[in-house]
């Protein structure tokens, strides 16, 4: 179950100006505040937050809004969360606060609708990404021959990967967490 | 009363000198700042002079006198940046004034304002941004997306006001041709606070750690090279750290002035520009400013 929010919504609701920018810290942790609520009244286990009709976002918004829920969250290893309509400034912008603190999420960038890891990951995590991507579910033994890898490389980089909550994993198979 | 005169040509290494004949620090007697002469002033003149007034203020010293420049083109354009406007919160005014405030010039992209609250940078940020495109794709040759990049930076420096000077701020953007040191047109971005400055802020987490040498340049460094903050959250410090980033690519440049000293980092422009000056002479808060340079072969 997916629950979408649309960022621009939730930012009228939270500051008076009239502008589209997601700036300031204390702008970002009203909005994170208002998205955690509405986390706590849904069953969704993924979270599609939708920055299409934002303009700027800053580094300070990106830290209160991405960084920190990526970290308030992490206590439920079921919730993921997917970031839609991403401009190529506010990927720069996420990307940036999230490799300074060792983070990492699941982006559509505005243009492409190929899913891109923004913020820190491995290597290894980001090809076992792109294979997962390509094929959808599939196993460790799947990943390791498509990358010429060991099972055990592939099994780590595919675990690296669902305890960042970016890859979904059942019954021993590995699937990108839902996209639309 | 004593005499301060307001340099002629007042940019960012200007102020060094303003600040040399304003010692001691506070003056201790009612001043006189004697702006006659002036010809041309930065958007970094214009808020540090504010900031100046305000510290005076704050520091509940007498109200200073200021003589407005006497070139009648000089007084228009600064009425126009917005300078005036302010001023007379500050300081005596003396002289002819102009009162009626045109449009903006076409090199003013954003006047001289206040930033008090969060609410201000929200107004900043937003009433920027098409000007700022014009400006900096259109003259300085720039690619669109550095438009963004720029509203950020801009952003996070007022942001820095807000979050750690523990008073109300200045902030102005002009774009003019920067002759003597570069000789190409550039964009500049100057923010400044008659606050805490970050010597003081950063005190009480750093000072012990760096031991002897900790002072205003020390404090800087802290800040501007390594990214530290006050706050112990690991996603502060990232806002001077995404400017730097931003200034990378596009060769500009940011420094930071704070009580006796200023950090640089970027190009040096000029045979006199050092990454760190110590031992200047004190000016009260914090003054920022970014650069950014026309790139190579644009039409402006």
């Amino acid at each position: 179950m997916i629950q979408r929010i649309r960022m621009a919504q939730v930012l009228r609701e939270t500051v008076s100006t009239p502008y589209s920018d997601l700036v300031t810290r204390p702008t970002g942790r009203a909005v994170r505040g208002r998205i955690e609520q509405a986390m706590v009244h849904t069953e969704a286990l993924t979270m599609h937050l939708d920055f299409s009709e934002i303009g700027l976002l800053d580094f300070s918004c990106a830290d209160e809004v991405v960084a920190k829920l990526l970290l308030v969250t992490v206590a439920n290893p079921d919730c993921c969360i997917v970031l839609h309509g991403v401009s190529e400034a506010q990927f720069e912008a996420i990307d940036h606060v999230l490799r300074g603190q060792q983070l990492t999420v699941t982006a559509l960038v505005h243009e492409t609708l190929k899913p891109r890891l923004l913020g820190w990951c491995t290597p290894d995590a980001a090809g076992a990404f792109e294979v997962l991507h390509s094929s959808g579910g599939v196993d460790p033994a799947t990943v390791a021959g498509a990358l010429g890898w060991s099972f055990d490389r592939a099994m780590d980089a595919l675990d690296d990967l669902v305890v960042r909550r970016l890859v979904r994993c059942q019954d021993g198979r590995y699937s990108t967490v839902a996209l639309a | 009363m004593r005499v301060v005169p307001v340099p002629l040509s007042f940019d960012d290494r200007a102020l060094d000198t303003l600040a040399q004949d304003l010692a001691p620090w506070p003056p201790g007697e009612r001043l006189l700042l004697d702006a006659r002469m002036a010809k041309w002033a930065s958007p970094y003149a214009f808020t540090s002079l504010l900031t100046l007034g305000q510290a005076l203020a704050e520091a509940n010293q007498e109200k200073p006198r200021f003589a407005v420049p006497e070139n009648e083109a000089v007084r228009s354009y600064w009425a126009k940046t917005g300078f005036f406007r302010f001023a007379a919160e500050f300081f005596e005014l003396h002289g002819k004034v102009p009162k009626k405030l045109a449009e903006l010039p076409n090199d003013v992209l954003l006047p001289v304002t206040p930033v008090r609250a969060s609410e201000d940078v929200h107004e900043v940020v937003g009433k920027i941004q098409e000007g700022a495109s014009r400006m900096l794709v259109g003259e300085l040759g720039l690619e669109a997306k550095a438009a963004m990049g720029f509203a950020m930076a801009l952003s996070e420096a007022c942001q820095n006001i807000v979050e750690h000077a523990g008073t109300s701020g200045w902030v102005a953007v002009h774009a003019y041709t920067f002759r003597k040191r570069l000789g190409r047109r550039v964009v500049v971005i100057a923010v400044s606070d008659a606050g805490i400055g970050f010597r003081r802020s950063l005190e009480s987490s750093e000072a012990k750690k760096v031991g002897e040498r900790w002072g205003d340049g020390a404090a800087l460094e802290c800040a501007l090279l390594q990214g530290i903050s006050r706050f112990r959250d690991p996603g502060r410090g990232q806002g001077l750290a995404g400017i730097k980033r931003y200034l990378e690519r596009w060769q500009g440049k940011v420094a930071i002035r704070s009580g006796t000293a200023r950090v640089s980092v970027g190009p040096m422009w000029g045979d006199d520009e050092v990454p760190r000056a110590d031992h200047l002479a004190f000016f009260p808060g914090s003054q920022l400013q970014i650069v950014i340079p026309a790139q190579e072969g644009a039409a402006g």
